[in-house]
């Protein structure tokens, strides 16, 4: 059986201690502030877009290329 | 930073491989100076070529490392590439000194783009652990990474995501989330992508699977709905022989924006014991242990939440519209 999203089964429980443990499980699961500084950059996905922008501003390009896109898969 | 000397670029080795159009030619010719492949490839691509490449706009290349996570050797790489970008000549390097011809057209085999009108939830998932009060914390394991948040997203085509609003809501009214939709969420969502590209549920290899929609608010500013539910999904009927599993229960809230008609909300988390994993995410930890998978609406039309599902190399399958 599935664990509920509080720590344990809490049929005392009122809508608003639900919605709390939503909310903290929620805020935990995603990336937390600080955890992903590459993330702060701002990574272009289009290559034609980044080979004019970078002959537009005389500079070189960094492309991270993985099997599952780096911005969306692990 | 040495990145502000950079134009800095994301891609998916796995269609860019593949693409038989001048984007797909530009990196593969940028990858085979590296060592890394054919210029002419077929349609299955070849090998891998992930990795970071460093070139020009005209695709000279001035670096290349495989695919590491060590920031040490990344950084030297990059340093490396800097020097050798200042090794051209002057009059190659100065703002407008190549020129870029047009993309010409897409291999639209390759080429995913977001549904007209439709929703895009980011979708992260996480290991999990409990501390010594039963509360909820981030899980800790032995593989580098492996304690972050994943990050996918989900798609849902415009009818999709109206089909979850009542068109007469009313408080305490209840419905199931219909099935293209959930069937969506189980197979190519509620999967461990915390170590690698994870294997997606197989149709027979959902189990169960219900949500819930329950109208709890309606106002004439909105309308707010609760989602109760839970899925099991494994590799086998017999759970005792299954090698890969995740039950999980899902709660969530999603709120529609009357005025706009837009989702304004899609808040929505699955917790469970997963076990087993997959050929490209091993080390798994031991047993079934916990781990969590959140949903949440993206906002803003950014490079980054145009980016497709995992699940959307097969597009048609991942839309529930082959054959």
């Amino acid at each position: 059986m599935p664990p509920q999203l509080q720590g344990a089964a809490q049929p005392q429980e009122g809508p608003g201690d639900a919605a709390d443990a939503l909310h903290i499980l929620h805020t935990l699961i995603k990336p937390q502030h600080g955890e992903e500084r590459w993330a702060t950059i701002s990574w272009k996905t289009d290559l034609t877009q980044a080979r004019l922008q970078a002959a537009a501003e005389g500079k070189p390009i960094l492309l991270w290329e993985m099997d599952g896109h780096p911005l969306g898969c692990t | 930073m040495i990145l502000e000397n950079y134009v800095p670029l994301t891609g998916d080795d796995w269609y860019q491989r593949r693409r038989q159009d001048t984007e797909g030619e530009f990196f593969r010719q940028v990858a085979a100076q590296a060592g890394r492949g054919k210029v002419h490839e077929n349609s299955d691509g070849g090998a891998t070529r992930q990795g970071v490449y460093l070139f020009t706009a005209d695709g000279t290349l001035l670096g290349h490392t495989i695919a590491t996570r060590s920031v040490e050797r990344t950084y030297q790489v990059l340093q490396r590439g800097l020097r050798q970008w200042h090794t051209l000549p002057k009059d190659k390097r100065q703002p407008g000194a190549v020129h870029v011809e047009a993309p010409g057209t897409h291999d639209r085999r390759y080429t995913r783009t977001p549904p007209a009108n439709g929703l895009i939830v980011h979708v992260h998932a996480r290991i999990l652990d409990k501390d010594a009060h039963g509360r909820w914390r981030k899980g800790s394991c032995d593989v580098l990474g492996g304690d972050q948040a994943s990050h996918d997203r989900l798609w849902l085509t415009e009818a999709e995501w109206r089909s979850l609003i009542p068109p007469d809501p009313k408080v305490d009214t209840s419905a199931q989330v219909p099935a293209a939709v959930l069937d969506r969420m189980t197979r190519y969502h509620l999967v461990d992508n915390t170590r690698g590209e994870p294997a997606m549920w197989k149709p027979e290899e959902v189990r169960t699977r219900e949500l819930t929609l329950t109208v709890t608010e309606v106002t004439p500013e909105r309308v707010r709905l609760q989602l109760v539910g839970a899925a099991l999904m494994a590799t086998h009927s017999d759970l005792a022989q299954a090698e890969r599993g995740f039950d999980a229960r899902l709660e969530g809230i999603i709120e529609y924006d009357v005025a706009r008609q837009t989702m304004s909300r899609f808040d929505l988390v699955a917790v469970g014991h997963p076990w087993g994993e997959s050929k490209l995410s091993p080390r798994a930890r031991a047993g079934r242990q916990p781990f969590g998978v959140a949903f949440e609406l993206a906002t803003g039309d950014t490079p980054a939440n145009r980016v497709p599902p995992q699940g959307a190399r097969n597009m048609a399958a991942y839309l529930g519209t082959a054959r």
